[in-house]
């Protein structure tokens, strides 16, 4: 299914309400990690609705900032 | 004096009025996030909030706002909830000589009453929900993670007890920040230089001094677990997870895993204590292994946010006391630090003047201590007899001590704090000193002044008016 927030068609569910009930869905993108549940407003999950300063669409996730940068490996 | 676990906390927050139930059903977004939020507005008398009834969960409970006044401080500091922050400070410091306290290994602990190996679902297991509305993810926020030195696995006092923040990204995938400069990043360093896992437990619902020091910025070969115990008066009684870390005995539940090395995932972004969004960054990523937790766990989770939320009262003392500590190894004047403002990036001062000039010195040495040299960024310098914790006295000391020609001072390019949204870039800032202090020889001014006396017998009588109001009030 498409992400809400980088628009890629990598997300899947993630984990269902645990008492059976069939009250939420939670979703997982596996482009850019974002997650979020079926119960939360239009603002969040309806991709036209959601604050455009926080989407990532066309982003190159790599140059995201890495505050623990990966050391050399010691020989 | 102190407390084993979060629930003899919560049952003494309890017994004082300072806890409410919730039993009516809540969505998980965004009906917490705006309970946890109402809560702290309360202000510092406010309550904890037990969330008894979650939709999708049959036996959801979540404790938010356990830390979210000062009066919720003093009882986890076995004071009187009525006790000044001023005098919550002063016991603080009295009790940190007491370190180290004991720890001790018990058997049949709670916190491994049940547990998980197949199957884990995090997302379904913990009810967990999206802290700010924007969050990139579902956040542990009040979460302590277990790590050693992969050097000296064996060695307790080298054992990292941090509280970071971790994104569940998955059924069994958390991803986590670590800073340069908190230790796990050495731990982190040391295990990916060799290609190795670095085995993590994290610990939810941990009793209240423990959150306390695990947001604590102590030296790297200091233990959060003996200093627990020195402060509480009580051993901290631990455990072992199934790598052999030591972990919190009480703890209500722990996800047992590895960071996997040399592997950086995207996150984020996520609310921070600023009160601003950092942005998503590429961070690294623990699998869960194993999950163990008490019969009815308790979920236990903080609002952070625009301040003041629950994390600037988490954080608040335990930032002032090893600043204070270090400032009066060389210099004894200073009386009290008040670095409660977001992690220490406002410090007032409270310090006599050896000599004059004495006070920009004193700042100096706040921005050379190893907390501030990247958060202090706002330095308020005020007499020893003037209370930094009450900001009417500092503003009175702003108002009628400073002199904007010679008493402000800017410097800059300095180290600063990331998440500061100053910072620009991330890291870079200006260090400012507002010199709030008298006059002190050989500096010398044209202007003389005489202060109004101390007015004897008035705090005798402080005592005799407030228990006339009290029976006042009660007619």
């Amino acid at each position: 299914m498409k992400c809400v927030r980088c628009l890629e068609d990598k997300a899947r569910v993630v984990a269902k309400a645990p008492d059976g009930g069939g009250d939420w869905e939670i979703y997982k993108c596996d482009h850019c990690n974002y997650g979020w549940r079926n119960t939360e407003p239009e603002n969040i999950t309806i991709p036209e609705k959601r604050d455009p300063r926080f989407q990532m669409v066309g982003i190159d996730l790599d140059t995201l900032l890495s505050p623990c940068a990966i050391p050399p490996l010691k020989k | 004096m102190g407390f084993r676990d979060l629930r003899s906390f919560l049952e003494k927050l309890n017994e004082e009025g300072q806890l409410i139930n919730y039993d009516d059903q809540v969505v998980p977004e965004p009906d917490i996030r705006v309970i946890s939020r109402a809560a702290v507005d309360m202000g510092h008398t406010g309550p904890a909030v037990m969330i008894n009834n979650v939709l999708g969960h049959s036996n959801a409970k979540i404790a938010v706002n356990v830390h979210g006044s000062w009066a919720n401080h003093a009882l986890m500091l076995g004071m009187p909830k009525t006790t000044t922050l001023k005098e919550q400070f002063h016991e603080l410091d009295r009790r940190w000589d007491s370190y180290p306290g004991e720890v001790e290994f018990v058997d049949n602990a709670p916190c491994q009453d049940v547990i998980i190996e197949d199957d884990i679902n995090l997302l379904e297991l913990l009810p967990i929900y999206k802290v700010n509305e924007n969050d990139g993810g579902f956040y542990l926020s009040k979460a302590s993670v277990v790590s050693a030195d992969p050097d000296d696995p064996e060695d307790l006092d080298k054992l990292n007890v941090g509280i970071y923040r971790l994104q569940v990204q998955d059924k069994d995938t958390i991803a986590m920040q670590g800073l340069p400069f908190h230790d796990i990043a050495i731990h982190i360093r040391k295990a990916e230089e060799r290609n190795e896992p670095l085995p993590v437990s994290i610990c939810l619902g941990v009793e209240p001094m423990l959150s306390f020091m695990a947001s604590t910025p102590l030296k790297y070969d200091q233990s959060e677990y003996k200093y627990a115990a020195a402060i509480n008066g009580i051993p901290t009684e631990l455990t072992r997870d199934l790598n052999g870390l030591p972990i919190p005995a009480g703890a209500e539940y722990v996800l047992e895993g590895e960071i996997l090395p040399r592997v950086r995932v995207p996150e984020g972004p996520f609310g921070e204590y600023p009160g601003s969004y950092s942005g998503a960054r590429q961070q690294v990523i623990i699998k869960i292994k194993r999950v163990t937790h008490r019969k009815d766990p308790i979920f236990e989770n903080l609002y952070l946010g625009r301040s003041w939320s629950e994390i600037d009262t988490l954080l608040g003392l335990n930032t002032c006391i090893p600043i204070h500590r270090q400032l009066r190894e060389t210099m004894p004047e200073v009386k009290a630090v008040n670095a409660i403002y977001q992690h220490g990036l406002t410090v007032i001062i409270a310090t006599d003047l050896r000599f004059g000039g004495y006070a920009k010195s004193v700042a100096f040495r706040l921005f050379s201590t190893p907390h501030g040299i990247s958060y202090a960024k706002n330095c308020i310098l005020v007499d020893g007899d003037v209370d930094p914790f009450n900001l009417e006295q500092v503003m009175w000391a702003m108002s009628t001590r400073l002199r904007g020609s010679k008493d402000v001072l800017v410097v800059e390019p300095t180290p600063g704090m990331p998440l500061d949204p100053c910072t620009e870039p991330p890291g870079i800032g200006c260090k400012i000193i507002l010199d709030c202090t008298t006059i002190e020889k050989p500096e010398t001014s044209t202007r003389d002044f005489m202060m109004v006396e101390p007015i004897e017998g008035a705090v005798d009588m402080q005592k005799i008016l407030t228990d006339m109001h009290r029976t006042v009030q009660k007619a």
